[in-house]
């Protein structure tokens, strides 16, 4: 008897091999464990043994019958699933119709850039800071030591304002760079100092698509008691770096502007030809960027610093034209125009 | 500022394998920037003379022509468009590959074997101009004709018309702070300082009859021209100048006049100080030099008839002004053929005062752009002297009439400044020895004695170094800016303070744009009268520009409305729906000397056709800030005041707790609306003082505890008079139960079909809730008896009430 059981129990699994559908399945049930099934009568059977032989044969079958349906379920289950799969897979369903998104607006590239400039300078350990657009003339120019009869007030074409004069102040201006806010921190806030000042910036000029009446500029200015122009260089290195994803090298040229001292141009490296020369740089492996250079002793003073103890640097860089770089924007007046056309694209 | 390499070499030592490409770099890296290298050989190449040999018509275009061209060994099929063009006639020809400005105009194009119009072109035959060349007698439509000299086919171009010199140009706002290098003479200086060249120091013959004519000449302001040097010169012969100085002057971008004229030209462009020669016969007595009279009035050289005014300086004669000193000569004493004897004028003026004059007259001048940089006194007699040189040596008969005459009152102890080294090498982050701070002065010229007591050179210092950190910027450039290493500042420790204004600006435009769906727009800060009437604004409180560009940029904003509505009729040309935000300043005249600059976010909901959901859409837009920020006790009241584009009933303001308006919403004036072209559509806007609200953000929320028991849902839906307003009918819900009644949702508002005219069916979802308890059936029938109560008593009637 014991044989006939492990002859069964190998023709089940031989046959379940076999069993390809549920159907199958259920014919080899009841062909084996059906009322009249083949292992049904073997445990019929059992009763007619002999009381020694009855519980260890009895055992063994019951195991045997236990496992077997365990594996046929299993199968059946592994069957079903395969089946269920089978049906999923045929359904139609059209994934092509498109997407249903909430109608999400669009952030103007300027304050786009603005917010990831904040965001390194911030990293750097400077603070943000804002002054009024309409200025006065000190804050303007003399103060950044450009007085009245200066050449360089020439290159600031500016917008004055109506009826307003003031000994101290002079006439009105509408701020021609972010500069005035260099001498309201240091007369605010005094040595040490690390801030940057993005703001809106006004020219009296033609407009043209590279040129506007109103742009963005961004200021920065680090004063303490060992501060060098090799810092300025790691600092708008790294700026420029971490702003644009990829190492950026900088380099420095003589420049003239009047509240700086050496006065510099900062070029950054094209990252378009790999500084090998293209028509973006024209040629040169190098993007001009901006002005900067050591805080003139004279802009110390009109800020209340010492210029003895502390000393400092001081750039000044175009947003807008940092955001036209960026996008390939072609036509400056796009930025200020509201042509969502335009804006819907950022 | 173009300067010439072969002139250059006059003064410096330059080898000749140098790349002036290199030099120029260096230059840009060190000096002043440069803009440019100009070689003629380069420029011409692959420019050749060209044999038309046959001619035919252009088989697809009536005005082109296909020339059979020979260009020594090959002969090339050309199309061409020439209307001069002939068989027979030699051409210039640009071979692809050489670079070309069609007709003269826009940038250089390099050019390829092409077809035009279906025809082969192996390069093209080309307009004077095309190829950089100055010829006034071709006409618009023709070609450069060689015919006349018969050049050999297949000759380079340069050989024809080609200079041996090659060019540099200078980016004129680099020499801003540089007098020293307005002139050949300095740049040489500065090369030689450079690159450790030999500088060849420019020392003109000039030998005076002791006793003789001199000038007589009168300072009467010193302040304004500290330095007048004065020659006569006889026996003048004005003719053409010879070919060598035409050939310096044409290099550098000046044009010829005659052999006097150009020598005051050449000394200029040579050593920077601008010169002037008088005809001596139209000299009366002697020159004074003053201020103009009132009402004065000059022709000047260009023709033009000037009035002068107090505060400019002329050069006079006795009778009369000759020349506005500094910035251009007069015509009475102009140099002409029959001139035979000349006053040479070398002198040293007031740089602000001759930018005045300038900028008054709007007249620019290559001397007023010299004048204006403060140039050095001393140079004013070599130049003089120079001048003479050149004059004797072209002009054979000419004769130095006696000594020069030198009125001058100018400071001439130099400028001495200490520099202290340390400092230097901290400034500039490097670590150079006092050994090489000193030579590196030495090279430019400054005398350093001691412990670095530093003299500088005269030329130097009427403006440009004046003070220590000049010197610094010296040692620094010449050290090299490229070898200062790259290094990060230490952080402080203290960190700086935050701006959270500027980082709530971006939440908001977060909440706008991401959450809200608004376009972010930038407008400008201005507007013109125009738009202030159209949006029914007042002139009153405007700040006004003085100078501005157009009729629509002549008043600050005190509103960001007025550009908002401009980009509205922008955009329905491109969409029928838009919401658009700005976030920006705006500027208040309010009687002090700033104007009060406040930050606002203004903004604008239109959708095509009629409908009140703009206005709803923007206040729940104005709620969404308030909630953001957790800006809370405001008072929302129906009424608004400064807002004069709100429809005076479809508005609301919010205001502060203690009576600050924070912000408007509204649908727009129907008559702003009509104004700005925007009928057909349903505008509502809203504008939020920014700076104030924020006065009032509350950054912490507390928690409060979640409730224990189960809330009720009860809906309530009633007929009622559509005058009454939702506000009222909440209210009265609530009083129903102000205990368990939590909340009161507006879910429909329906007036139409099945409801009676002049009225409105409005439906609300009540929710109850009690802290202690789960509520009953009781509870929930006493509230909505209640609640049924006063709706009625409002003269609703329920909807499904038995």
């Amino acid at each position: 008897m014991k044989q006939e059981i492990e002859k069964l129990e190998k023709a089940v699994l031989e046959e379940l091999k076999k069993a390809s559908s549920s159907e199958g399945l259920k014919e080899l049930e009841v062909k084996y464990f059906g009322r009249k099934g083949e292992f049904t009568a073997i445990l019929k059977g059992l009763k007619d043994l002999s009381a020694e032989e009855k519980p260890v044969l009895g055992k063994l079958a019951n195991i045997t019958k236990v496992k077997l349906e365990k594996t046929i379920e299993a199968q059946r289950q592994k069957l079903e699933g395969s089946t269920l799969e089978k049906e999923l897979k045929t359904e139609f369903f059209d994934t092509s119709i498109p997407g249903k998104t909430p109608k999400i607006g669009h952030i103007h590239p300027l304050s786009q850039v603005q917010e990831e400039v904040e965001r390194i300078f911030s990293q750097m350990g400077f603070a943000i800071m804002d002054g009024p657009e309409v200025e006065s003339e000190y804050y303007n120019f003399e103060g950044l030591n450009i007085p009245a009869d200066h050449p360089a007030r020439d290159m600031q074409d500016t917008f004055f304002i109506q009826d307003k004069n003031d000994p101290k102040h002079g006439h009105m201006v509408l701020r021609t760079h972010t500069s005035p806010v260099q001498i309201r921190t240091m007369e605010k806030y005094g040595a040490p100092l690390r801030i940057i000042v993005p703001g809106r910036v006004f020219r009296y000029e033609a407009t043209d698509a590279s040129h506007d009446t109103t742009f963005y500029q961004v200021e920065g200015l680090l004063i303490d008691k060992e501060i060098s122009l090799s810092h300025l260089k790691g600092v708008m290195a790294e700026f420029l770096t971490r702003l644009f994803g990829n190492p950026v090298k900088v380099r420095f040229r003589p420049g003239y502007f009047p509240f700086v001292e050496p006065g510099l141009e900062l070029d950054f490296s094209c990252l378009i030809c790999n500084a090998k020369g293209c028509k973006v740089c024209k040629n040169t492996g190098w993007i001009e960027f901006m002005g900067a250079g050591m805080v003139h002793g004279n802009v110390l003073k009109a800020g209340g610093i010492d210029s003895k103890k502390y000393q400092g640097w001081a750039f000044g860089f175009g947003l807008t034209r940092l955001v036209m770089m960026r996008h390939a924007v072609s036509d400056i007046r796009l930025l200020t125009n509201g042509d969502l056309r335009f804006i819907k694209q950022f | 500022m173009y300067v010439s390499l072969d002139w250059l070499k006059d003064f410096v030592e330059i080898p000749s394998n140098l790349d002036p490409k290199d030099l120029a770099d260096e230059l840009t890296l060190k000096t002043a920037e440069t803009e440019g290298v100009m070689n003629d050989a380069e420029k011409f190449e692959n420019m050749v003379v060209g044999h038309v040999t046959e001619l035919h018509p252009h088989p697809n275009a009536d005005k082109l022509k296909i020339a059979k061209t020979s260009i020594g060994k090959d002969t090339h099929q050309i199309v061409c468009g020439g209307a001069n063009l002939v068989e027979g006639m030699y051409v210039a020809v640009a071979l692809p590959g050489s670079w070309v400005r069609w007709h003269g105009e826009g940038e250089p194009v390099k050019l390829e074997k092409a077809k035009i119009r279906g025809e082969e072109s192996y390069g093209m035959i080309c307009q004077s101009a095309e190829i950089g060349l100055d010829n006034p007698n071709e006409e618009p439509e023709d070609i450069l004709d060689l015919s006349a000299q018969k050049p050999k086919p297949g000759t380079p171009i340069s050989e024809l018309f080609g200079e041996s010199d090659t060019v540099i140009e200078f980016d004129n706002k680099s020499l801003t702070h540089r007098p020293d290098l307005w002139g050949h003479y300095g740049i040489a200086r500065e090369i030689a300082a450079i690159k450790g060249y030999k500088f060849k120091e420019l020392k003109p013959k000039f030998k005076a009859p002791e006793k003789g004519e001199t000038v007589d000449v009168k300072i009467e302001d010193y302040d304004l021209c500290p330095r007048y040097c004065g020659l006569i010169i006889n026996n003048i012969k004005v003719e053409d100048s010879p070919d060598w100085l035409k050939k310096r002057l044409k290099a550098t971008g000046h044009g010829n006049h005659n052999n006097i004229v150009d020598v005051t030209n050449y000394v200029m462009t040579e050593l920077g100080q601008p010169m002037h020669a008088f005809d001596k016969s139209y000299i009366k007595e002697g020159i004074i030099v003053r201020r103009a009279k009132k009402g004065e009035k000059i022709t000047s050289l260009d023709g033009k008839k000037r009035e002068l005014t107090q505060d400019m300086l002329v050069i006079a004669d006795h009778e009369k002004p000759v020349a506005i000193a500094g910035v251009m000569g007069g015509e009475n004493s102009e140099i002409n053929s029959g001139t035979t004897s000349i006053i040479l004028e070398s002198a040293n003026f007031n740089a602000a005062s001759i930018r005045k004059t300038s900028t008054k007259l709007g007249v620019r001048t290559d001397a007023v752009q010299r004048f204006e940089k403060s140039l050095d006194p001393f140079m004013a007699e070599l130049a003089l002297k120079r001048a003479a040189e050149i004059i004797l040596n072209i002009c054979p008969g000419a004769e130095i009439a006696g000594s020069i005459t030198d009125a001058e009152k100018f400071d001439k102890k130099p400028v001495k400044i200490k520099l202290d080294t340390d400092k230097t090498r901290s400034k500039i982050g490097v670590d150079i020895s006092d050994k090489d701070i000193k030579k590196i002065l030495e090279s430019l010229e400054f005398i350093v004695s001691g412990s670095f007591e530093v003299t500088v050179p005269s030329f130097r210092s009427t403006k440009d170094v004046l003070i220590e950190d000049d010197l610094i910027e010296e040692v620094a450039r010449i050290f090299g800016y490229e070898n200062i290493p790259a290094s990060l500042p230490m952080l402080p420790t203290k960190l700086p303070e935050e701006n959270t204004e500027r980082f709530k600006k971006h939440r908001t435009r977060e909440l706008f744009s991401h959450a809200l769906g608004f376009d972010e727009v930038y407008n400008y800060s201005f507007y013109g009268v125009k738009d202030i009437k159209n949006s029914l604004l007042s002139e009153e409180g405007h700040v006004k520009l003085l100078n501005y560009l157009s009729e629509d940029q002549t008043h600050m904003r005190t509103s960001l409305i007025p550009n908002l509505l401009k980009n509205l009729q922008l955009n329905i040309k491109y969409f029928d729906n838009s919401k658009i935000y700005e976030i920006g300043r705006t500027y208040k005249e309010i009687g002090e000397y700033f104007p009060l600059e406040e930050k606002f976010v203004g903004g604008a909901i239109i959708q095509k056709g009629k409908s009140d959901d703009p206005f709803y859409e923007a206040k729940g837009a104005v709620e969404a800030f308030f909630e953001k920020f957790n800006i809370r006790k405001i008072k929302v009241v129906k009424e608004i005041q400064n807002c004069p584009y709100g429809h005076p009933s479809k508005a609301l303001t919010f205001l502060s707790k203690s009576g600050q308006t924070l912000a408007h919403v509204f649908t727009l004036h129907p008559q702003v609306q009509k104004n700005h072209d925007l009928n057909g559509y349903s505008i509502a806007m809203f504008e939020i003082n920014f700076t104030e609200a924020l006065k009032l953000d509350q950054p912490l929320r507390s928690y409060k505890s979640l409730p224990k028991f189960p809330s009720i849902l009860l809906d309530v839906s009633v007929v009622i008079d559509q005058t009454k307003e939702i506000k009222t009918l909440r209210e009265e819900i609530f009083k129903a139960n102000k205990e368990l009644i939590k909340k009161v949702d507006l879910f429909d508002i329906y007036e139409g079909e099945n409801v009676e005219e002049g009225k409105k069916a409005v439906a609300f979802k009540v929710t109850m809730q009690a802290p202690d308890r789960t509520l009953t059936d009781e509870d929930m029938t006493k509230a909505q008896e209640n609640i049924f109560k006063n709706l009625e008593a409002l003269g609703g009637k329920i909807r499904g009430k038995a």
